[in-house]
């Protein structure tokens, strides 16, 4: 049995292969597909969540090593939908087709956990792992230069 | 204007348009339940539905139909703008559905006559009918209230859902006028709105869905579950035409999950039909995967075997020499082979692209169930014909029993106009016998082998002792684009592929030197090519503008002013081009180790010039900065055509520097992002996008205008800065 909690909430799986990828654990089993699927190495940053407040890339991540952990993902950033940054992204009108947002998001609060200055270079840093076909990068970097400046979520 | 003109839309189809826009062709909605052959029966009462774009509940429910595709590009907002500006509703917080019947005659592409979204005709071709339609919905239901308040209408006027009659102080919802409208005769004429009356379009600055995007709600593809469905992956052939001798599935059938493995038999005898395939159906993607690497399947041989895209560029340069080579000329003017021998100079250049793949960033996904003579699609089909096309081909199902639940799509840029994966679900559901959820890999997607075809062009200038462009010669080696969509275009009258030729015939090309002579020679490598953004604009392109700059130093003159020298009657290209050098501050003093390159293309009536600003540093040339100007016309949501220019910038940037898929011995070299690189936030210069007020009566196509002058800007500007001219992408920055 493996135990990790998700979104605050704790989860118990009794049959699920150790070594099957959070991602889809998150996906299959749990039926939180917010989290998304792009490439399955680990390289487009669409499957990104957070463990223990790092971003990591659950399509590479097997199940058993997060035994223990706490796991945040896209549902589970704020119980209002009011997450500044998901407010900042509103706002910019960020998404195009969207389905490489919810990993753009967690990598953004990731960065904005870190409490690091959020420049030019820290966005970038933070956000290269994450791969938008569509052409989002430019309102991405606006909208996380608002949320940073915008007051916490109440 | 004389542009208008010169516009006249490239599929020889924008006759046909004019045709419908003037017709008032907005088709009247049969509702279900009316039959056919009696068009004069009344709707039913309980929903207006005036005609198919318009439906209105008596609760006061408006739902506004988009019956295009929504890959990312916008169109759920904009083409639902265009009804409710004249319908006088909110297009953002009105409901969107997408098609009850996705075959309905009137959704019809109305120059492809086919059900498909594409070409970035969606918001410039659908304008005219979907105001029409709005505003005949409007018309009847200010009827309707007139008729109830016994009032003249044109007293009445409407507010955000609602007729009102103001000397009265009368007013009713929409939803109130549904009994009476819906058996209003319909009017013989509507009045649109004066343009500069519009609250939405032309002022849209947001799409609708982002807020449930930003928290993983909206629902895609990939997320759809239905009872008893299995997923499906597919070992598909490595090599295009090898079949399956032989399966040992003993291994994969052990893996827990998986429940069936499927052979399907590739179909050579369908236009663009799928290859041939092994499917391993299980409970789960997870599960499908581990059992598909288990898989041993044993392969033919095939002639593609021995194919090798590093010796296409041999074979395409021997068709050039080939006298029985299909050669079109898709541009023809004076006698260039007569000015050779006079020219003051001559220069001649070949350009090569390679293959490129689309890569969305949602692989291609679609779930099918048949059951009861008929097929259920889940998912986002791009191309509804093409899902009518799997079901009758590969099940024998009539078209009343194909129903599509249409969904946005996590971005298509063509691939979701291929048409092999709905082949395989079709066959795969029906086999099955439960709903199958078919999902590619990123492997598989990029391997999917429909791909953007590798060119050669070969460009033969002559200048006269003035430096002035005496005759041009472009050879352009592709094939087909559509052949596997468009089976007959050759026996057309012209012979002509206008997806091929896309910036080398008369209404798209700019340059007028005295001899012109643009040619298609018909290559074909048996590798299927498939669609892809901005299609043949993009090495067309590179290699004109990439030319045009190789002249204007070989005369000695200012790109930019060689240019404009060489452009007659093209004043909106003119503009442009004017627009964006003046902003990237071209002519003017540069830092040392700073250069500037300059290109511009026109398409799906619209233009745009691209400055590029590249820069050396310890020897590595990097990419500073993209200045584009754009008219597109009226921008019906200028929030829109920016990201769409933007996102087309990005993508340009990516055939400059990164985009290239190798094939040996018949098989795909790459095969994810680690070997295909695409654009990433740190690969993006600064980008200054500049959408000029164009003419405000007609948008024109963005969602491919952006990329085609990318690549030559920065090869231009890469010349300038190092004296080395690129001939190839990806070009070299070392």
């Amino acid at each position: 049995m493996i135990e990790f909690t998700v979104n605050g909430e704790r989860r118990e799986l009794v049959e699920t292969s150790p070594s099957m990828p959070l991602l889809w654990v998150l996906r299959d089993h749990l039926k939180l597909t917010g989290t998304k699927f792009g490439c399955g190495m680990g390289l487009c940053g669409a499957c990104t969540v957070h463990l223990d407040g790092v971003a990591v890339r659950s399509c590479q991540l097997p199940v058993a090593a997060v035994a223990g952990h706490s796991i945040t993902t896209i549902e589970g950033l704020s119980a209002t939908e009011q997450h500044p940054l998901q407010l900042a992204w509103v706002a910019e009108d960020v998404p195009q087709c969207g389905y490489c947002q919810s990993g753009q998001i967690m990598s953004a609060a990731a960065l904005l956990n870190t409490g690091t200055a959020v420049t030019d270079d820290s966005i970038r840093n933070a956000m290269s792992g994450n791969l938008c076909r569509c052409g989002t990068y430019g309102r991405i970097n606006k909208a996380i230069k608002r949320a940073a400046t915008a007051p916490k979520e109440a | 204007m004389s542009f208008t003109q010169v516009e006249l839309p490239r599929r020889l189809f924008l006759k046909q348009t004019a045709t419908v826009a003037a017709g008032l062709a907005i088709a009247f909605y049969l509702p279900s339940g009316v039959a056919a052959s009696d068009p004069k029966a009344p709707a039913p009462a309980a929903t207006f539905e005036p005609n198919a774009w318009v439906r209105v509940l008596p609760d006061g429910t408006v739902k506004l139909v988009v019956h295009k595709h929504d890959s990312g590009t916008g169109t759920q907002t904009a083409l639902a703008a265009c009804v409710a500006e004249e319908l006088d509703v909110n297009p953002m917080t009105v409901q969107v559905i997408t098609p009850e019947n996705p075959f309905f005659d009137t959704y019809i592409h109305p120059v492809w006559k086919v059900f498909s979204t594409g070409g970035s005709t969606s918001v410039s071709l659908e304008y005219d009918r979907l105001r029409m339609a709005g505003a005949t919905a409007r018309a009847l239901l200010i009827s309707a209230a007139a008729k109830q308040w016994k009032v003249s209408p044109d007293s009445c006027t409407t507010q955000e859902g609602c007729v009102v009659h103001s000397a009265s102080q009368r007013r009713l919802g929409y939803g109130e006028l549904v009994g009476v409208a819906a058996h209003l005769p319909a009017p013989t004429h509507v009045t649109l709105k004066d343009p500069a009356q519009f609250k939405y379009i032309g002022k849209l600055r947001h799409k609708r869905d982002a807020a449930a995007k930003v928290c993983g709600r909206f629902k895609y593809s990939i997320d759809v579950v239905l009872p008893d469905m299995l997923v499906a992956v597919i070992e598909r052939t490595p090599v295009v035409g090898a079949k399956v001798v032989s399966v040992d599935s003993a291994a994969t059938l052990q893996v827990p999950g998986v429940r069936k493995v499927i052979a399907i038999a590739g179909r050579p005898d369908v236009l663009g039909g799928n290859q041939e395939g092994v499917a391993v159906l299980a409970e789960n993607y997870w599960a499908a995967q581990q059992g598909r690497a288990l898989l041993k399947v044993q392969w033919s041989d095939s002639p593609l075997a021995r194919f090798d895209s590093d010796e296409l560029a041999i074979a395409q340069a021997l068709a050039l020499d080939d006298t029985h080579a299909q050669r079109v000329s898709a541009m023809k003017a004076g006698d260039v082979d007569a000015q050779w021998p006079t020219a003051a100079k001559l220069l001649e250049a070949d350009y090569r692209m390679p293959y490129k793949v689309q890569n969305p960033l949602e692989p291609v996904c679609i779930t099918a169930q048949v059951q009861n003579d008929g097929i259920t699609y889940w998912g986002g089909v791009q191309v509804p014909s093409s899902a009518l096309e799997a079901a009758q081909t590969v099940c024998n199902i009539h078209k009343d029993k194909v129903t599509i639940n249409e969904m946005v799509s996590g971005g298509s840029f063509g691939a979701r106009e291929a048409k092999y994966w709905l082949f395989e679900v079709a066959y795969l559901a029906q086999q099955a016998k439960v709903p199958v959820k078919l999902m590619n890999s990123r492997e598989a997607e990029m391997r999917s082998l429909f791909m953007h075809p590798a060119t050669l062009h070969r460009a033969k200038g002559a200048l006269d002792a003035q430096g002035h462009l005496t005759a041009l010669r472009l050879e352009a080696v592709s094939p087909a684009s559509p052949e596997q969509w468009e089976p007959g275009y050759f026996e057309r009258p012209d012979h002509m592929d206008y997806s091929t030729t896309e910036a080398i015939t008369a209404w798209d090309f700019a340059y007028r030197p005295a001899n012109l002579d643009l040619v298609w020679v018909k290559h074909e490598s048996q590798v299927p090519s498939g669609w892809y953004r901005s299609v043949s604009f993009i090495p067309n392109v590179f290699a004109v503008e990439s030319f045009m700059d190789e002249l204007a130093h070989g005369a000695g003159q200012d790109p930019l002013t060689f240019r404009l020298a060489h452009m007659q009657e093209r004043p909106r290209h003119v503009a442009v081009l004017k627009s964006a050098a003046e902003r990237a501050g071209w002519g003017q003093s540069l830092p040392e180790g700073t250069a500037l390159g300059i290109a511009t293309n026109q398409g799906y009536t619209s233009f745009i010039a691209v400055v590029a600003r590249v820069s050396k540093k310890d020897g590595v040339a990097r990419v500073e900065k993209l200045t584009c100007v754009v008219d597109c016309g009226l921008a019906v949501s200028p929030g829109g055509v920016e990201e769409q220019i933007y996102g087309g910038l990005m993508w340009g940037l990516g055939h400059a520097l990164f985009d290239r898929m190798d094939i040996k011995q018949g098989r795909v070299v790459q095969s994810n992002f680690h070997d295909y690189r695409v654009t990433r936030m740190s690969d993006m210069p600064a980008v200054d996008i500049l959408v000029l007020d164009g003419e405000p009566s007609k948008p024109g196509g963005v969602g491919e205008l952006g990329s085609p002058s990318v690549a030559p800007a920065i090869a231009n500007a890469l010349f300038s800065l190092t004296g080395v001219r690129q001939r190839s992408t990806p070009l070299t920055l070392g």
